[in-house]
């Protein structure tokens, strides 16, 4: 096990290496230079010449000691992304956005997750009914239907209209009240999708033959569900779950933008629109390593839950 | 039992991320403490004078720093009166020396810069060290503009600083000819040749002193930490989420005026003549990027002021242009005015197709409905420009659009078709635009603008790109067409004219490329002239030399539309309004009668 997680590491190299290049390229190659962006609105050619000279736009993009590539592998290796545009520092803003960012990104994670496997093992059991049938056509629209509207109707109706939760985020309210609404938009709006799957993957559990026979043996539903179903069902759900809690960490782009919650996903997307490549470049990074740890991380949990697996 | 065993710790890690994630809280408000709640539509940058470039870290800058000059509030036209000096400066004969006086008993707020963190007095030695700081190459500032070739010996100084090797390494003692303190009160500036806009300038957020105690404690995160000597002082800031001040104990303090223009008496404007400011404690700034929220945070009195998203325009405003029946119910009231602003579509004069071709740039000026374009666009929030001079400024001339010939007429601009095509030599290539966005709005004016053309006979090609990436473009003289536009940074038209000198071509102010040595020498002229009606007149002569020569399709200038809650009272809209809140006073009954209100 230990030779195949050294393997598996050394997997993610040329993986990292390819995640860097292809952002490098991205911004600093086929989007161009932002020095006269950073310099102002009148700036003169010699302070723009000086910026390109601070950030080391004026250096050779590769095929040099000190190219900008270089300096790039080798600032995201020692995890230094120096400071964003704005001045501040990059690792500061990250540190600032994590925490807002999985106070709604993990409630918002377990509630989809508990939510939708107790309501896909109830709509397994149920199959072929009209309860079945009515959790279908749900889950088809809810996948529909964009996730901006579920955010623009919540917002306008639950909040404002109905006044059950605050509109967006004021420092005098408890935590758990602004991020609730986000939580609820963003748990609705995955469940389509996220019960679809579950569903599935319990159908294909309960049409086995030892579902049967522990039926046949007079087992409780519940103890068939829950005891034998849902652990056989372990490896596509863990291959869902644990490569989606990378994700966690990068926040929810709009849910944050729309409700005030300073987290990382609004960072990357202020990063984005002002070609901050030094944020974005942090947050590739970070990403792409914590995608691949856990994608390992996945492929352990299969050793844990079926021994039918082994790691060599 | 077992189930909810196991999910217990996934219960407590939420609740710990919830109530850990959502930062620090809020100072405790004390009861009667009086609060100004205000939105903002972008992120503040930062919050050090002379690295800011955006509105948004201005305006919220201007309540802690302040200038020399600053603008009265009531009067009209805008008028400076002193703010940190004691009085307007003494100006020498030729215009080249300024002397000016600077208040004593001015205190920097409290921090810990200071020794014992307590505020120290302002001196004269603090605006030289701020300006020289602008200077400084090193220092990146987005504002050396201001003084680029202005003060003698200032440009030595920044010479000088190209010269070291690191920030660190800039000798700030280093004397500059042209800036003087002869002692702590008194500041002298020697200016290269005479600039009669200095004092607009001198109440410019960017000019406002700097404690270089501050800055060297704080070093590269002085962004984050303003120390100056205005009304409020920073307590807390989120950066991205929101900011909060409170009352600076050490302001020098201030009342509120007592005169202003006409009808401000009747409007109410007066009634707190001659009271102490601020009239509030705290101002809470709330970042609120996305229209829904923020317009909805309005309507549910959260916010006290706000402008007029787009799509809920009609919600606000009859055709009439006055408020609806909802918002009258709701005792919102409404103020429009002109913004000192011109928008345009501009060609570069250095591109060999549209440059050399005056014809095809008419052609353009005439086929495009600028009438159509406000209604569409902006809600008819604008009024057709046909030269680049707002309406707000002296030096506007109303007989522009008789001049221009080149308004909406599409018949003409077939004409001038035909004509670029003998220029040109053949049929005319595909133009190209380049529009600095990539949403649907401007998708939709890249379409109007091409079918607006495409019915005179002109084929188009827009390019959306992203801001810096636009800005790149233009900037590298690389772009055909462009769209911007320029909103004026004091009450002068030189402020506009500068835009088309011809030695500021990009990457500099003029983006056009243009040069006509008659307007070059026209804005050497006035630009170094006092307010006359012999300057009015020249700028005048140099905007119509420039409508003549079409660089550029001036489509509008702005006006915009303010809604305010009725619990706030002294809000006059003001064109360079820095620094208003300490104005403001709260009714805080009806306020609360207001969130009572079902």
């Amino acid at each position: 096990m230990t030779t195949y997680i050294i393997r598996r590491l050394l997997y993610t190299i040329p993986i990292i290496f390819g995640v860097l290049l292809v952002t490098f390229i991205l911004f600093n190659v086929v989007g161009g230079d932002v020095s006269a962006e950073i310099a102002g609105k009148a700036a003169s050619k010699e302070t723009i010449e000086e910026i390109r000279k601070e950030y080391g736009f004026d250096k050779p993009l590769f095929f040099s000691r000190d190219s900008q590539f270089i300096n790039h592998l080798k600032n995201a290796v020692t995890f230094n992304f120096g400071r964003a545009y704005d001045r501040e520092p990059v690792t500061s803003k990250i540190k600032r956005g994590i925490l807002p960012s999985l106070s709604l990104t993990v409630p918002m994670f377990f509630g989809l997750l508990i939510i939708s496997i107790s309501l896909s093992l109830v709509v397994a059991f149920v199959r072929g009914s009209n309860w079945d049938t009515t959790a279908v056509v749900i889950c088809v629209a809810g996948m529909s239907i964009p996730y901006l509207s579920f955010i623009l109707f919540g917002q306008y109706f639950l909040a404002y209209k109905w006044g059950l939760f605050p509109v967006f985020f004021s420092p005098d309210l408890s935590p758990v009240q602004y991020v609730a609404l986000p939580v609820i938009i963003g748990i609705v709006s995955g469940l389509g999708s996220n019960l679809r799957f579950y569903r599935t993957v319990m159908l294909d559990e309960m049409r086995s033959d030892y579902v049967r026979t522990a039926f046949a043996k007079g087992l409780a539903a519940r103890r068939v569900l829950f005891k034998h179903v849902l652990k056989n069902a372990m490896i596509p759900i863990i291959t869902r779950v644990v490569l989606a809690i990378p994700f966690l960490f990068l926040g929810s782009l709009l849910l944050e933008r729309f409700f005030g919650i300073p987290g990382l996903g609004y960072l990357m997307i202020e990063a984005i629109g002002s070609r901050d490549f030094r944020v974005i470049n942090a947050m590739t990074y970070i990403s792409a390593v914590l995608f691949v740890i856990f994608n390992l991380v996945t492929d352990i949990c299969y050793a844990l839950v079926d021994p039918r697996v082994s790691l060599e | 039992m077992d189930f909810v065993r196991k999910l217990a710790p996934i219960a407590l890690i939420t609740a710990l991320l919830i109530f850990a994630g959502c930062g620090r809280s809020p100072s405790k408000s004390e009861p009667n403490q009086i609060t100004i709640y205000n939105a903002l539509h972008a992120k503040i940058r930062g919050l050090d004078p002379g690295d800011i470039g955006d509105t948004t870290s201005a305006v919220v800058a201007s309540q802690i720093f302040e200038c020399l000059y600053q603008y009265h509030y009531l009067k009209r036209p805008y008028e400076l009166i002193p703010q940190l000096a004691e009085s307007m400066p003494q100006v020498s004969e030729d215009g080249l020396e300024y002397t000016i006086r600077i208040k004593r008993g001015v205190y920097f707020a409290d921090d810990a810069c200071f020794e014992g963190g307590k505020g120290r007095e302002l001196k004269s030695a603090d605006f030289i060290y701020a300006w020289k700081r602008i200077a400084d190459i090193k220092y990146l500032s987005k504002n050396w503009w201001i003084f680029d070739g202005r003060i003698v010996g200032l440009d030595e100084f920044r010479e000088y600083t190209k010269s070291c090797k690191k920030a660190e390494d800039v000798d700030y003692s280093r004397e500059v000819e042209g800036l003087q303190c002869p002692d702590d009160y008194t500041l002298v500036i020697k200016l290269k040749k005479p600039w009669p806009q200095i004092t607009y300038l001198l109440a410019h957020q960017p000019t406002a002193p700097m404690a270089r105690e501050a800055v060297e404690y704080y070093k590269k995160d002085i962004i984050n930490h303003p120390v100056g000597t205005g009304p409020f002082m920073l307590k807390i800031w989120h950066r991205g989420s929101y900011l909060e001040m409170v009352r600076n104990p050490n302001w020098r303090g201030e009342k509120y005026p007592t005169e202003g223009e006409k009808g401000d008496l009747e409007k109410g404007l007066l009634a707190d003549a001659g009271r102490d400011l601020p009239m509030t404690d705290k101002i809470n700034w709330m970042i609120i990027q996305e229209d829904q929220p923020r317009w909805l945070q309005f309507l549910r009195g959260k916010i006290d002021a706000s402008g007029i998203p787009k799509d809920n325009f009609g919600q606000a405003i009859d055709p009439q242009r006055k408020l609806t029946a909802e918002m009258r119910r709701r005792s919102v009231h409404l103020e429009i005015f002109r913004d000192p602003s011109t928008y345009w579509l501009g060609f570069n004069m250095e591109d060999p197709v549209v440059g050399g071709n005056k014809p095809l740039r008419q052609a353009i000026s005439c086929a495009i409905d600028r009438e159509k374009y406000i209604e569409l666009f902006t809600n008819n929030r604008g009024e057709a420009a046909y030269g680049f001079i707002p309406p707000l400024m002296k030096a506007y001339d109303p007989a522009i659009s008789e001049m221009a010939e080149t308004g909406y007429n599409p018949e003409k601009a077939k004409e001038f078709v035909k004509e670029a095509g003998k220029i040109y030599g053949g049929d005319l290539p595909v133009l190209k635009l380049s529009l600095p966005g990539t949403d649907t709005v401007f998708r939709q004016i890249g379409q109007f603008i091409r079918n607006n053309l495409e019915q005179v006979g002109i084929k188009l090609e827009v390019e959306y790109t992203d801001w810096p990436t636009f800005q790149d473009k233009v900037k590298s003289k690389s772009a055909q067409m462009f769209s911007l536009g320029w909103i004026a940074d004091y009450p002068d038209a030189e402020n506009f004219l500068q835009l088309f000198y011809s030695k500021n071509a990009s990457p500099g102010s003029n983006n056009f490329n243009y040069s006509n040595p008659e307007f070059d020498r026209i804005y050497e002229q006035a630009s170094v002239m006092q307010d006359s009606p012999e300057r009015t007149e020249l700028y005048r002569k140099a905007e119509r030399i420039v409508v003549k020569d079409c660089p550029a399709v001036f489509m509008l200038h702005g006006v915009a539309f303010v809604l305010y809650h009725d619990w706030i009272h002294n809000y006059k809209p003001h064109a360079f309004g820095y620094g208003l809140a300490k104005y403001r006073r709260i009714d805080q009954a009806k306020r609360a009668a207001y969130k009572g209100e079902k």
